[in-house]
């Protein structure tokens, strides 16, 4: 507590410093605003840099297609206030709500694919929208002049109109915008949205596996952005009070709401600010050495910067800035809980009237035309543990896709707790109580255990608060209790196998899928593993578990089922089954070949 | 009618200049899933070296690609070695998007790095065959484009040869497909990438060679055509192909025929509306895969 307000503190303090910034110029050097102007231009583009960084740094979402929802804020409150007499103020609004819904409309069929095909659509967009806008000359009546653009009429001192004298008025109306939108920032990054987002942008799989809907959190996160970026619109085209699509929505600002943020640290609150701080006063530099004549140097040197932190020193000033201020205290080192300690598993495991928690029948799903599975059958009763075993290539990490949802089934059913699955996602799946572990574990590598876990708890959650302290809960009973504050990417492969324990479990799962959790783990902490399943086990949740190691899955399971390029050959009770000289033949000799 | 034909005719031809580059586009992304924000720029660089050809050496454009391609070949393999590997290297994910951002910001270097050199003046290559035309059934063809559209077809057809029927381009498929699995086969596919990216450079030597006939040359000329293929990209299908030609003579089409027959904006509007319409009812393009 005494560092949050040891924060908010610093916060405060540099907003009342920034504020008396202006008074400060006159005193030292006149009425001069030149001065203020370039401060504002680096708040300026702080705050739309803040506001790209809520889907794009938050979420991982590069969109480069921003300046079409600054234009549209640009252009929205000044045809109002031009046509229709409405106050800027209002119009900013209005301009704000017209982008979120444009934003969500580009975003919600992007969402369902993922990755560069945003920021495909973001870009294709802005420019249709520029090139659309420079080509039209009226929109239901009113002028809005194609590529000539409009003034704003200069109606002198009226703050009510959004129309100051000289700078300072821009200069204290920015501040708050800067304010405001960095508070955002700070308090969608410690929500519910802030974890989903951050769990997304590092592995998306593995967070819809969790129960997250990662389509919804985007979503949300590019409303949010484009309201506040076309507020900046707004903001841009009072205090230029002049304004065309080649300017206001052009690529030049979208690439630097990318690069501001990405320099000064992607994915951090105050990172924006850093970028702008140090970029906007480059620009003014080179344009006041190289003028008209060399337009394009302050590109230059923003480009070469962005591939520099690419590729030397991707986290950026933030993080860094905060190692010099700070080392990174680490949780204290608590005393291993005992497992009585942790939450009773079981509590929703009951039985469904004695009927299997899960059955698939007639499973089938092939690969080109290679089999994956062919038509599987088996059930897993409430409580139960089975036991997938055969060679690698049998088929068994791909049944539990389908049964997750990962994959497609091409045919067959996958019936649990007495519903069939349908086109459930596998973030559906997971709501429903069916939760997994990935054979290659799979942890948000920007984010601490406590977080990682968190991100798990928190789809079933009230708040906040209560996911943090059931993940806490969860980290003791995967015994990394005093591992909590850690940045996942540095635990060891035994911690990051227990890590994902925890995770499932914190999805408070009815039925367990785990994917080979002894495998490339070294033999030292082998035995803790094996005693995290048991303890799993003794507290009656349903397992079904794909393990190599034999000796691990005969103590745990109940039954084996054993795959054999895809097809079930044998099912029955471990020593049975092992003992077969079919499924040995099959297992071992294929062993064999393999090593 | 004979307007609206005569513009449809128009707007296929210059659409198949835009296939061109949207195809190098879906080449690269094909096999890295990396969005390429140079390809632009690798066009502008391309239509350079033509002009200068053309101005100092006295070669026709049309031959030109016999240098230029084999220099932007090395061009391609030299970024993508010094620059998209060692990512490449780093990144995990499937879909490498911290690349997006190198090859936007190498884009802007070398986008500004031209403007500063050769000025953002307007440099023009007129050849015997700039102002050619001929009448074909009562529709006049402008003879550079139809060479952009044989450009296109021969082009598209050297490559689906290269990729179905040889080793290096069937070991690029594989990359494509899945980078572990090919590299478990003793495909390096490192290398494979450098003639991925390659190829998609040295194709913009030809996309130059047929449009520095009867276009501008200038600095932001790669990024305005890059701008119109990532919309034929996302019409067509990312990483398709035959979606990249379509996609192309689809803009082509709708720029040429609705502008001709209405006006400039309402293609434009058009265009939007067909881009918005084919997102939500097919968000993977037209002729793309959805994956799962």
């Amino acid at each position: 507590m005494t560092r949050l307000s040891a924060s908010v503190g610093l916060a405060l303090l540099s907003i009342v410093g920034a504020a008396l910034v202006p008074v400060a110029t006159r005193a030292l050097i006149g009425d001069d605003d030149y001065w203020l102007q370039v401060l504002i231009w680096v708040m300026f583009f702080a705050y739309l840099s803040a506001a790209w960084n809520l889907i794009g740094g938050f979420g991982g979402q590069y969109s480069i297609g921003h300046a079409g929802l600054l234009g549209i804020g640009a252009y929205t409150s000044s045809l109002l206030y031009v046509h229709a007499g409405v106050s800027p103020w209002l119009g900013m609004l209005a301009g704000g709500c017209l982008a979120a819904v444009v934003g969500g409309a580009i975003g919600y069929p992007c969402f369902r694919l993922r990755g560069a095909f945003f920021s495909l659509v973001t870009i294709a967009f802005a420019e249709m929208l520029r090139v659309g806008t420079e080509l039209t000359d009226s929109l239901f009546g009113l002028p809005i002049n194609g590529v000539r653009g409009f003034l704003l009429p200069v109606a002198g001192s009226r703050p009510a109109d959004f129309q100051f004298v000289g700078k300072r008025g821009y200069y204290y109306v920015m501040l708050g915008l800067l304010v405001i939108i960095l508070t955002v920032g700070w308090l969608v990054k410690r929500s519910r949205l802030g974890y989903y987002l951050a769990a997304i942008r590092d592995d998306e799989d593995a967070a819809a596996a969790l129960g997250v809907h990662p389509a919804r959190a985007k979503l949300l996160a590019m409303v949010l952005s484009s309201f506040f970026t076309a507020v900046g619109g707004t903001f841009y085209a009072q205090l230029i009070g002049f304004i065309t699509p080649t300017r206001t929505m052009s690529l030049d600002f979208s690439v630097q709401m990318v690069v501001m943020p990405v320099l000064g640290g992607i994915g951090t609150v105050l990172g924006p600010l850093w970028g702008a701080l140090v970029l906007v006063p480059i620009g003014e530099v080179t344009r006041a050495l190289w003028g008209g004549s060399l337009q394009g140097v302050h590109l230059i040197i923003y480009g070469a910067l962005l591939m520099l932190v690419i590729l030397k020193w991707p986290q950026g000033i933030d993080p860094w800035l905060r190692g010099l201020v700070a080392r990174r205290r680490e949780t204290p080192v608590a005393a291993q809980p005992a497992l009585a300690d942790a939450p009773v598993v079981a509590a929703r495991a009951s039985p469904d009237g004695g009927e299997a928690l899960l059955r698939v029948d007639g499973l089938s799903r092939s690969f080109g035309g290679a089999v994956g599975v062919r038509d599987l059958a088996f059930e897993v009763a409430p409580g139960e543990v089975v036991g997938i075993i055969g060679a690698n290539g049998a088929g068994k990490t791909t049944v539990f896709n389908l049964i997750t949802g990962a994959l497609a089934a091409d045919g067959g059913d996958v019936w649990f707790a007495g519903r069939r699955l349908g086109r459930e996602t596998p973030d559906a799946r997971s709501r429903l109580g069916i939760a997994r572990t990935f054979q290659i574990v799979r942890p948000f590598i920007g984010l601490t255990a406590l977080e990682n876990v968190m991100v798990a708890a928190l789809p079933r959650a009230a708040s906040v608060a209560e996911a943090r302290r059931e993940a806490g809960r969860w980290l003791a009973f995967a015994g990394l209790a005093h591992r909590a504050g850690v940045i996942a990417s540095g635990l060891s492969t035994g911690e990051r196998k227990r890590l994902e324990l925890a995770r499932a479990l914190a999805t408070r799962p009815r039925l367990l899928l785990l994917d080979e959790v002894t495998g490339g783990v070294d033999q030292r902490s082998l035995p803790g593993l094996v005693r995290l399943m048991q303890g799993i086990r003794a507290e009656g949740l349903t397992l079904l578990v794909i393990e190599h190691n034999l000796r691990v899955v005969t103590a745990l399971a109940d039954r084996l089922v054993v795959l054999h390029l895809g097809e079930k050959i044998r099912e029955g009770p471990p020593q049975a089954v092992v003992t077969d000289p079919a499924v040995v033949d099959v297992y071992v000799g294929a062993t064999v070949a393999r090593g | 009618m004979r307007g609206l034909a005569q513009a449809v005719t128009s707007g296929l031809l210059i659409g198949a200049v835009y296939g061109l580059i949207a195809l190098g586009l879906n080449i690269v992304f094909g096999t890295m899933r990396v969005v390429n924000f140079a390809q632009g720029t690798l066009l502008m660089a391309g239509m350079f070296m033509t002009y200068w050809l053309w101005e100092l050496g006295g070669v026709h454009p049309y031959i030109s690609p016999l240098v230029t391609a084999p220099l932007l070949f090395g061009l391609g393999f030299a970024v993508q070695h010094l620059f998209v590997s060692p990512l490449l290297a780093r990144e995990r994910a499937r879909e490498p998007m911290s690349v997006l951002l190198l090859t936007l910001g190498l884009a802007l270097v070398l986008e500004n790095v031209a403007l500063l050199f050769f000025s953002a003046d307007f440099k023009t290559v007129t050849t015997d065959v700039s102002m050619q035309t001929f009448k074909i059934a009562g529709l006049i063809v402008s003879v550079p484009r139809l060479v952009g559209l044989g450009a296109m077809v021969a082009t598209s057809l050297v490559l689906y040869l290269f990729f179905m029927h040889t080793d290096l381009g069937r070991a690029v498929r594989a990359t494509g497909q899945d980078r572990e699995v090919a590299r478990l086969m003793g495909i390096n596919d490192f290398r494979i990438y450098g003639v991925a990216y390659g190829l998609s450079a040295a194709m913009m030597g030809i996309a130059a060679a047929v449009l520095v006939p009867f276009f501008y040359i200038h600095p932001g000329v790669g990024t305005s055509f890059l701008l119109k293929a990532f919309v034929i990209v996302v019409l067509g299908g990312l990483g398709s192909m035959p979606g990249a030609a379509l996609g192309g003579l689809l803009v082509g089409v709708i720029e040429g025929a609705v502008a001709l027959w209405v006006q400039a904006a309402v293609a434009q509007i058009v265009l939007f509306a067909v881009f918005v319409a084919i997102l939500f009812v097919r968000p993977a393009g037209l002729l793309g895969v959805e994956r799962r």
